[in-house]
């Protein structure tokens, strides 16, 4: 493998990683304060990816983003609000059933509003065309999602450490209870939550459409990944989610290079390993 | 025997008294009538949806029960159900079409394969529980998965693995053949009646009981000296082994194992059908086989968009109606009046609900 | 659920209903009507081709007033999902409830597979258009034809045609869809590049369906290649063009589909995308045939749009059906099937003759160039047809169907 390809993989790896981080973090948000496994993240991706290419029509590429992670996380609260919150006192199963049935119901509206054919889009003139790296030749707006998306994780990072809004929520992650024995509106925290993550997954949505186009069942094949990305990471670590979705990304993308038809497999095999090896996840505590 | 009976009537009682269960002896008395229905309705079915449709609505009623007995009975929800249908199929399949290999022994060995590979799988997955178990469980499903797809000179990949014989039903000096969509029918209904009797033989037996109070609480079954882990790995084995067996009948329904037999979306399905039908209860994954195949059937031809309404299903079912569609006739036949004033135990409390009433212990 | 009318709608629950309760469909004359099934993707990676396959069907069926050996023809359809479960299932389903007894479709070669199985065990008329070999190869049976051109034919016009206007371009990079299709299109790709000496300097297959094919087009130009030839279908042909222009390596490196659909494509990308793009196809609407001209007329008419290869597919495949019941004079299969055999005749592509040993139609295949923006005379007119032929046929030693059984 010579030195073009390797760092156009590793690259390459870097972009997916930080997708992956990106789902990573808004799902292990749910999943750490909420014990849901939200298996509409996938869909939410989706419609975050759809919902921008509507608005980036009416309002530019900029004014897209932003209908995505605003119409995503509204639908995020609401499914939380109206259908979660109920099954909280029930077992933790039905939520996931929820969530997928949510996800089945998403996606069909999605083809119903779009269309069920594959859609392409094309970044903004300004963040199109290649950048000549010496060592390989790269698609600008692929760097700066990656630089982008880096930044926004470290973001929610610091948020969930350094912030007032972040001790609540792991306060809450660690024993709601005493949380809302302390005078905390842990519900409406829980609302804000699961519209944090749910945004976050629609903004990677929305982000990713120039790269990877945009086809409903989009959110079907990321979510798969998302899930291994929390798992390894270790359920309910933020930092956990970030390490483990560069290492996924990482790793599908070399594979990719070296021996394509393994890439995926390798992913889950990664995933399993991880937890036989060490069941809390790279960075988890329980 | 005086010490097990002693030691199984203690577990009986710590776990709360049978109550919530179906007891066997109670069961027998009221099997009867509900048995009569299912022979009812496993003749009548080819005339109301076609014959292949119906076959379906049996195999997937046999997976469905297998589920039921991991989440229903012993409270592991199994996202990865595929794994064992599929890997039985191809197995089966492969078996058919290189070795000609009779019927009853491909149905033997995908039965054995799906135990086996549930045993393993099985294995690692039971150490843990919650989300970890779920997400195991579909992480090996995807890793079958995508070899299935990649190892495409063993599996077809994408395409599928065609080519597969209806191999004749070789009773002895007898070979009955089964090409047509009604005998095929005839022959998967009846061994789908073996398959149930045999379910209701597990599940009414002590083991089952010892499922059943793994699920209401886990902890107090192992203070009473249960080895939960190993109970829920027997579990996990017997539901892979009549999964399997599911897998083999779906190889030759349509002489093709397509891709999907091995996906997350079958596991999915199969889900589905459980807790539409209603689970904890035996008969709960057979109206929900039935419900899902011929509704996905009737709808999908007029109108693409069949999952949507499934999702809207699965969504109220969860929400309202977590008994599913036992819990409706049960409401409908309460509501109606009728003699049976005191709920019957087992039949009409929806195993998964109890989880509920239980969550303050 | 616009492609659906209100009195569709009604119609087809009506018959969906009563045929899945066990009732024959209502308003059927048994016995009279000649039901023809098409098979064709709405859900899935090919829903886009669903419906233009559909129109393609019913522009044939509307030629000859829905009638044909004075009975009347009923078109129902069903939706394969581009899944083999589902195709074969409702192919099962239809020959039970609607006494189905000429199938076409379905799109996807790996869903035709399937449904070859269905058809043998059935025996019904099976007609399908598509890439893979094995349906005039492996899996030939007495009752199954494919109207495509040989993939071993259609390669070779393809690699011989551009070896001839390019011939320093040896170094090949392939772009495979990794099932049936893509395997039928790769061999005879190498077989026929082995005679001009092309060098294969790399390969990679991805499932159908692929959306990140950056690792894939980073390989490619890592490989340095001439020619960039893309063995894929669907939506992944216009990510992989897409794609390779994102990376700098096109338009310096061709980008050659192989086995594509041609106009569908050409529309979906813009004048910078189709640079140096070529295209081989079973169906241009601009090959020079009476019946396509006549065809690509109406159907323009209709549709405002030029047919692409779906659409003149299946109307190629269901024209050719409907003749072959004239010729019979009935409506069976084993009588179709024997009108059809050693059959030669003028139609879609020209002139045709059905292989009675193997099934194979033989017939012309296109290579297309895309035009320059200033070298279109209309805004449909995407590109030269550089090449047709119908040679070489596929040699009936290396065929791999030895039997092609009995009816």
């Amino acid at each position: 493998m010579n030195t073009s390809l390797l760092a156009g993989a590793v690259l390459n790896g870097m972009v997916t990683g930080m997708l992956y981080a990106l789902m990573g973090v808004g799902l292990s948000l749910i999943l750490g304060l909420l014990n849901i496994p939200n298996f509409a993240h996938g869909v939410l991706y989706a419609l975050g990816a759809y919902v921008m290419i509507s608005g980036a029509k009416a309002f530019g590429f900029l004014g897209g983003l932003l209908a995505a992670i605003a119409a995503v996380a509204v639908i995020g609260a609401g499914i939380e609000y109206l259908g979660v919150r109920r099954l909280y006192r029930v077992h933790p199963d039905y939520i996931l059933l929820l969530s997928f049935g949510l996800s089945l119901i998403l996606t069909e509206a999605i083809i119903l509003v779009w269309g069920p054919v594959g859609i392409t889009f094309q970044p903004p003139a300004l963040l199109a065309g290649a950048v000549d790296l010496g060592v390989t030749v790269y698609p600008k707006y692929r760097l700066v999602v990656m630089v982008f998306t880096a930044g926004l994780v470290l973001a929610c990072y610091l948020v969930v450490t350094r912030t007032r809004y972040g001790a609540i929520l792991r306060a809450g992650i660690e024993d709601k209870e005493t949380a809302a024995a302390l005078g905390i509106n842990i519900g409406r925290v829980f609302t804000l939550t699961f519209a944090a993550g749910t945004g976050l997954a629609g903004l990677g949505g929305a982000l990713m459409t120039p790269v990877r186009g945009l086809l409903p069942t989009m959110g079907i094949d990321i979510l798969p990944f998302a899930f291994v990305v929390v798992v390894l990471g270790g359920l309910g670590s933020l930092p956990g989610a970030i390490l483990a979705g560069l290492l996924v990304g990482t790793v599908q993308s070399l594979m990719t290079a070296i021996w394509a038809p393994g890439a995926d497999a390798s992913v889950f095999v990664l995933m399993t390993l991880g937890i036989i090896a060490r069941p809390q996840g790279l960075l988890g505590q329980r | 025997m005086a010490e097990e009976d002693a030691g199984f009537a203690s577990g009986v009682r710590a776990c709360g008294g049978l109550g919530a269960f179906e007891a066997p002896s109670r069961s027998m008395k009221s099997a009867f009538p509900r048995l009569v229905l299912l022979l009812a309705a496993i003749v009548a079915l080819p005339l109301a949806v076609r014959p292949v449709v119906a076959s379906e609505i049996w195999i997937f009623a046999i997976a469905g029960m297998a589920l039921n007995l991991i989440f229903g009975y012993t409270g592991m929800l199994s996202f990865g159900q595929a794994t064992f249908f599929g890997l039985a199929a191809y197995t089966a399949g492969l078996m058919m079409i290189h070795w000609q290999a009779p019927l009853l022994v491909v149905l033997a060995a995908g039965t054995l394969v799906g135990a086996l590979a549930a045993a393993l799988i099985g294995y690692v997955c039971i150490q843990r529980v919650g989300t970890y178990f779920i997400m195991l469980t579909f992480g090996f499903n995807q890793m079958f998965f995508f070899i299935a797809y990649k190892w495409t000179v063993v599996t077809g990949g994408d395409d599928g693995l065609p080519g597969i014989p209806r191999p004749p039903l070789a009773l002895g000096p007898l070979a009955i053949r089964l090409d047509s969509s009604l005998r095929y029918y005839i022959f998967v209904a009846a061994v789908f009646l073996l398959a149930f009797c045999v379910m209701k033989r597990i599940v009414d037996s002590p083991l089952g009981v010892i499922f059943q109070s793994i699920r209401e609480n886990p902890v107090r079954a192992a203070a009473v000296g249960y080895d939960v882990k190993r109970y829920k790995w027997i579990a996990f084995t017997i539901a892979g082994a009549f999964t399997g067996f599911a897998g083999v009948l779906y190889s030759m329904m349509f002489g093709i194992v397509p891709l999907e037999s091995i996906s997350w979306i079958i596991s999915g399905d199969i889900v589905f059908m459980v807790l539409i039908g209603g689970i904890g209860n035996l008969y709960g994954p057979l109206l929900g086989a039935a419900a899902f195949k011929w509704l996905s059937e009737a709808i999908s031809v007029v109108w693409e968009r069949w999952p949507l309404i499934l999702g809207v299903a699965l969504v109220l079912v969860v929400l309202f109606l977590r008994g599913g569609l036992v819990e409706a006739f049960t409401r409908l036949r309460d509501a109606a009046g009728g003699p049976r004033a005191r709920r019957e135990p087992g039949a009409s409390v929806p195993v998964g609900i109890a989880a509920e009433t239980e969550a303050g212990s | 659920m616009n492609t659906i009318t209100r009195r569709h709608f009604l119609t087809t629950t009506v018959a969906a209903g009563t045929s899945l309760l066990g009732v024959p469909a209502l308003g059927t004359a048994q016995g009279k009507e000649i039901v023809m099934l098409g098979i064709w993707p709405f859900t899935g990676a090919f829903a886009d081709v669903g419906p233009l396959l559909d129109r393609g069907m019913k522009l044939a069926i509307e030629e000859w007033n829905n009638k044909v050996i004075g009975r009347p023809i009923k078109y129902i359809t069903r939706d394969d999902e581009t899944k083999a479960s589902s195709a074969t299932r409702r192919m099962e389903e239809a020959i039970d409830s609607e006494g189905v007894k000429i199938v076409i479709g379905p799109w996807s070669s790996g869903m035709a597979l399937a449904c070859t199985e269905v058809a043998k065990r059935r025996k019904v008329f099976y007609y399908f258009s598509g890439g893979t070999e094995d349906i005039a190869g492996k899996r030939c049976h007495r009752y199954g034809f494919n109207w495509a051109a040989s993939p071993y034919t259609a390669m070779h016009v393809v690699v011989d045609n551009y070896m001839k206007l390019n011939p320093t371009h040896k170094r090949w990079y392939l772009f495979v869809s990794d099932f049936a299709f893509g395997w039928s299109v790769e061999k005879y790709t190498r077989e026929a590049g082995a005679h001009h000496g092309i060098e294969f300097v790399g390969a990679d297959r991805m499932p159908l369906g692929t959306r990140e094919y950056s690792g894939f087009v980073s390989k490619a130009a890592a490989a340095k290649p001439d020619v960039l030839c893309l063995l894929n279908a669907g939506q992944d042909v216009i990510v992989s063009i897409r794609e390779a222009h994102n990376f700098g390596l096109a338009p310096k490196v061709t980008l050659l589909n192989s086995w594509g659909v041609g106009t569908e494509d050409f529309m979906q990308l813009d004048v910078k995308t189709r640079e140096n793009f070529w295209v081989g196809t079973n169906a241009y609407y601009g090959a020079n045939t009476p019946v396509a001209k006549k065809m690509a007329e109406t159907y323009q008419a209709k549709h405002n749009a030029p047919p692409g290869y779906a659409p003149c597919a299946a109307y190629g495949m269901t024209r050719l059906t409907l003749r072959a019941i004239e010729k019979a004079n009935s409506a069976e299969p084993g009588d179709i099937i024997r009108a059809l055999e050693n059959w030669e005749t003028q139609d879609w592509p020209g002139k045709v003759w059905v292989n009675p040993k193997t099934h194979q139609t033989v017939r012309d295949y296109f290579l297309l160039r895309c035009k320059k923006p200033d070298q279109m005379k209309h805004q449909f007119d995407f590109a030269d047809i550089v090449a047709v032929n119908s040679e070489p046929k596929m040699p009936d030693g290396i065929n791999e169907c030895k039997d092609i059984g009995q009816l």
